[in-house]
C-alpha cells in the first residue's frame, strides 16, 4: 500500500467569490466537518483549509482517484451545494504535484496578493483543527511541519514579503519613513472617504496620538471621530487646526484644490519647519501638486501611492521566482522521507519478530540458566541480543542498499518479511507512531526536523 | 614607529566597509552584522596600536599629524559604533567605513619611523585632555556630516518619489536623522568649546598667555562660531531638516579646509597636529 498526499479545492483563480463562500467553512466548523469526513470516506488523514480564498482539503490516500470522488461527494453534501455548481473550479493534485501545492501556499507564493503574511497564519490553524480532530496521521503530521519550514525558509531568503501593496499600507509607510514615530503625531481628515478611513485604521494601529476629522458632513466627522478615537472638526473652521496636523489626508471632493501653495507656506512657517506629509486620495485633487515643492512638505497623490504599490508587486513578483527554487528543493527532501516511511513498518515487523524468537529460546533453557551464575547468564544475554541485532542489521544494510522508492525495493522488503517474519497469522505488535517517527529520523541522514 | 597592530586594524576596516556598502547595494541586510563586528574588531586593533605607541613615546600619541588623524580616525569608529549598535544606523556604516579606512591609511603610510618624542614644554595632563576632546568634537562633526549627507540622499528620494527598495526600508526615517544630526552637533559643539577652554588654560599654564592669536586658534574660534550659529539657527527659526544638513555640510567643509590649510602653512605652536 502506497500513501501519497492529495490536495482538491478551489482558489481565487479558479472559482469566483460566490462559488468559494458558498463552500465555506466557519471556524467552529472545521473539527467536525473533519470527522464526518474520515467517517463517510474512509480516507485516513484530512486536514481542511478555508479561507476567503481558497477551500481545500490535503489529505492521505492510497487510492486517488476514489480520494478525489470521496471529497467532491463529501463538500457538496456537507455544504449542501449540488456538484455541477463547483466541479468544474476544482483542482486536484496528486502525489509530487500535491506537495508542490501545500508548500506553494504556505509560502504564499499561491496567494492573491504574492507574499502576504496571514496565509501561514491560516494554515497552522488548519493543522491545527485537524490536529484536534484527530484526522492528521504521520504524513500530514510530516507534511505540514515542512511546509511551515518551507514558508519560513522562503520569509528569511527573500524579499516576498517586503514593501507595501495597498495604497493605504503604502501610505503609512511613507508616514514611517518621515517620522520617526506616529506617538507624538497628529493627523488630519479632510473628508471621510473609504480610503482615507482605512490610512486612518492604519495609523491609529501604529499609535498615533491624534486624530482630527473633517468633513462636509459633520455628522459624518463626528460618528466616524466616535468610532475611531478622534475628534471632529467643524469643516468651516478647520484651517486653524492645519498647524498642528503632522499628517492631513485629503478626499473631499472639490472641484479645485483646497490647499494652496501660499496657505501651506505660511502654515510650515509657523511650524517651524517641522515636516508635514500630505496625502492626496482625492479625485479631483484636493491639493496642489506644487506643494510638493514646498521645503519639508512631502505630497503623494493616489498616483504616487499607487506607482509605489505596483513597484513593490513587481519585486514581489522577482522574489517569488527564487522561493520555487526553494520549493522545488524541499519537495524532494519531503518525498525521499515519505519513501523511506513505505519500508519501515518492515523492518519494525522483522525486528519484533526477531525479538520474540529471542525470548522463546531463552524461556525454553530457563530451567538451566537458573543453574547459572548471574554473570554467565548475563553473558548469554548478551550473547543472544548481539546476535539478533547483527542478523537484523544485515537485513536493514540489504534494504537501504536499493533506492527505498523502487520497486524492488519493496519487492526485497517483503521478501524479507516473508522469510523472517513468523507466519502463524498473529499481527506483529502495533506500531507507535512516535517511535516510528524517531526511529526514522536516526535511520535518515536528511536533516530530520523535530516534530 | 611602526607596530604590528595598525595593519590589521585597516583591513578589518576596509572589510567592515565593504559588507557595509555591499549591503546597500544589493538592497539586503546580509553581511552588516558581519561588518559592525569587522569594525569592532579594527577598532580593537587600532586601540592596541594606540596604546603601544604611546608606551613606546612615553606620552599621549598625538606628536604628529599622522598620530593625530589615526587617533581622529579610531574615535570616529568608536562612535559610529555606537550609532550602529545603539541607534541601529547600519546605513552610518556605509559612510564612515570608507572613511575610517581612508583615515588610516594615509595615517599609516605618513607616519614616520624614527621614535616621537614631544618636547618637555607640550608634555602635560593638559594633552590628552585637549586633544581628545578636540578630536572627539572633530569626530561628532564628521558623523553630523554623515548624517546630514544620508539625510539630503532620502530627503530628495521621498521628494522625488523614488522610493527605495524593499529591503531598504529599514532604513532610518528622516525626522529621526534629522534629530541624530542635531545631538551629534550640540555633543560636537560642547567638546569643541570644552577643547578651547582647555587649550587656552594649558597655554596660560605654558607660555603665560590664555590666547596667542596662532593659525588654529584663530580657525577654530571661525569653526566655535559657525557651529553655534549653525544650532542658533535651528532652536529660533527653526531651520531644520534640509537646510540643516546643508548648512551642516557646509560648515565641515569650511572646518575641513581650514584644518588642510593650517597644515599646509605654518603650524604655529601646535606643531604638526591639527588639535
Amino acid at each position: 500500500m502506497e500513501n501519497s498526499l492529495f490536495i482538491l479545492g478551489v482558489n481565487h483563480r479558479t472559482a469566483p467569490v460566490s462559488v468559494r463562500e458558498r463552500l465555506a467553512f466557519a471556524e467552529a466548523e472545521v473539527a467536525p466537518a473533519l470527522q464526518r469526513l474520515k467517517q463517510s470516506s474512509g480516507i485516513g488523514e484530512a486536514a481542511l483549509l478555508s479561507t476567503c480564498n481558497r477551500v481545500e482539503v490535503i489529505g492521505v490516500t492510497s487510492d486517488p482517484e476514489r480520494a478525489e470522488e470521496e471529497v467532491t461527494r463529501f463538500l457538496a453534501r456537507d455544504r449542501e451545494v449540488e456538484r455541477g455548481a463547483f466541479a468544474d473550479a476544482l483542482y486536484h493534485f496528486n502525489g509530487r504535484d500535491a506537495v508542490r501545492h501545500l508548500f506553494r501556499v504556505g509560502a504564499s507564493l499561491d496567494s492573491m496578493v504574492v507574499g502576504e503574511p496571514q496565509i501561514l497564519g491560516q494554515l497552522k490553524l488548519a493543522y491545527a483543527q485537524a490536529a484536534e480532530a484527530a484526522t492528521v496521521g504521520l504524513v500530514l503530521h510530516r507534511a505540514f511541519h515542512k511546509a511551515f519550514q518551507v514558508a519560513k525558509r522562503v520569509r528569511k531568503a527573500t524579499l516576498i514579503g517586503h514593501g507595501s501593496v495597498s495604497i493605504s499600507s503604502v501610505a503609512v509607510s511613507l508616514a514611517g519613513q518621515i517620522f520617526d514615530t506616529l506617538s507624538n503625531k497628529t493627523a488630519m481628515l479632510m473628508g471621510a472617504g473609504k480610503m482615507a478611513e482605512l490610512t486612518a485604521r492604519h495609523l491609529k494601529a501604529l499609535g498615533i496620538e491624534s486624530l482630527l476629522i473633517t468633513s462636509r458632513t459633520f455628522d459624518r466627522a463626528v460618528a466616524l471621530a466616535r468610532e475611531l478615537g478622534g475628534t471632529a472638526v467643524p469643516f468651516e473652521n478647520y484651517k486653524p487646526y492645519l498647524r498642528i496636523a503632522d499628517i492631513l489626508i485629503g478626499s473631499v471632493s472639490v472641484a479645485k484644490p483646497i490647499l494652496t501653495h501660499h496657505d501651506v507656506e505660511a502654515i510650515i512657517r509657523e511650524r517651524k519647519y517641522k515636516p508635514m506629509f500630505l496625502i492626496d486620495l482625492g479625485v479631483p485633487r484636493n491639493f496642489d501638486e506644487r506643494l510638493n515643492e514646498i521645503e519639508n512638505i512631502y505630497l503623494y497623490d493616489i498616483d504616487d501611492l499607487d506607482a509605489v504599490a505596483q513597484k513593490s508587486l513587481g519585486d514581489r513578483e522577482r522574489e517569488a521566482e527564487k522561493a520555487e527554487e526553494i520549493v522545488v528543493e524541499e519537495i524532494d527532501a519531503f518525498l525521499k522521507w515519505l519513501a523511506e516511511l513505505e519500508i519501515v513498518p518492515t523492518i519494525k515487523d522483522i525486528r519484533v519478530s526477531m525479538e520474540k524468537l529471542r525470548d522463546l529460546e531463552l524461556t525454553r533453557h530457563r530451567a538451566w540458566l537458573k543453574t547459572l551464575e548471574p554473570a554467565e547468564r548475563e553473558r548469554i544475554e548478551m550473547l543472544t541480543r548481539g546476535l539478533v541485532n547483527k542478523l537484523l542489521h544485515r537485513v536493514m544494510a540489504g534494504l537501504r542498499h536499493h533506492d527505498r522508492s523502487s520497486p524492488e525495493a519493496i519487492n526485497t522488503a517483503e521478501i524479507a518479511r516473508l522469510l523472517l517474519c513468523e507466519t502463524n497469522g498473529e499481527t506483529p505488535a502495533p506500531m507507535d507512531l512516535d517511535d516510528l517517527e524517531e526511529d526514522l529520523i536516526e535511520d535518515s541522514n536528511d536533516d530530520g526536523d523535530p516534530l | 614607529m611602526v607596530t604590528l597592530f595598525l595593519p590589521p586594524a585597516l583591513i578589518c576596516y576596509a572589510l567592515s566597509s565593504a559588507g557595509f556598502i555591499a549591503d546597500r547595494a544589493m538592497g539586503r541586510i546580509r553581511w552588516t552584522g558581519s561588518a559592525a563586528v569587522a569594525l569592532a574588531i579594527g577598532a580593537v586593533f587600532h586601540a592596541l596600536d594606540l596604546v603601544a605607541r604611546g608606551i613606546q613615546a612615553g606620552n599621549f600619541p598625538v606628536a604628529n599629524f599622522a598620530e593625530s588623524l589615526s587617533f581622529l580616525a579610531w574615535l570616529i569608529a568608536l562612535v559610529a559604533l555606537v550609532m550602529i549598535v545603539r541607534l541601529r544606523m547600519a546605513i552610518i556604516g556605509a559612510v564612515i567605513g570608507p572613511i575610517v579606512t581612508v583615515a588610516s591609511l594615509v595615517a599609516l603610510m605618513t607616519m614616520q619611523t624614527t621614535r616621537l618624542v614631544l618636547p618637555e614644554s607640550l608634555r602635560s595632563v593638559w594633552l590628552p585632555i585637549h586633544v581628545t576632546l578636540a578630536c572627539l568634537g572633530y569626530s561628532m562633526f564628521v558623523l553630523a556630516t554623515a548624517v546630514s549627507f544620508v539625510y539630503l540622499v532620502y530627503e530628495s528620494k521621498l521628494k522625488a518619489k523614488r522610493v527605495m527598495r524593499a529591503a531598504n526600508s529599514d532604513v532610518p526615517s528622516l525626522e529621526k536623522l534629522d534629530r541624530i544630526n542635531y545631538r551629534l552637533l550640540v555633543w560636537g559643539f560642547l567638546m569643541l568649546s570644552l577643547a578651547i577652554v582647555s587649550g587656552a588654560i594649558w597655554a596660560d599654564a605654558t607660555w603665560g598667555h590664555f590666547w596667542n592669536w596662532e593659525p588654529v586658534e584663530s580657525w577654530s574660534l571661525v569653526i566655535w562660531i559657525l557651529y553655534a550659529a549653525l544650532l542658533e539657527s535651528r532652536l529660533t527659526v527653526g531651520w531644520r531638516g534640509r537646510r540643516a544638513a546643508t548648512l551642516t555640510i557646509v560648515v565641515f567643509t569650511v572646518l575641513v579646509g581650514s584644518v588642510v590649510g593650517v597644515i599646509l602653512a605654518s603650524p604655529g605652536k601646535h606643531g604638526g597636529t591639527f588639535g
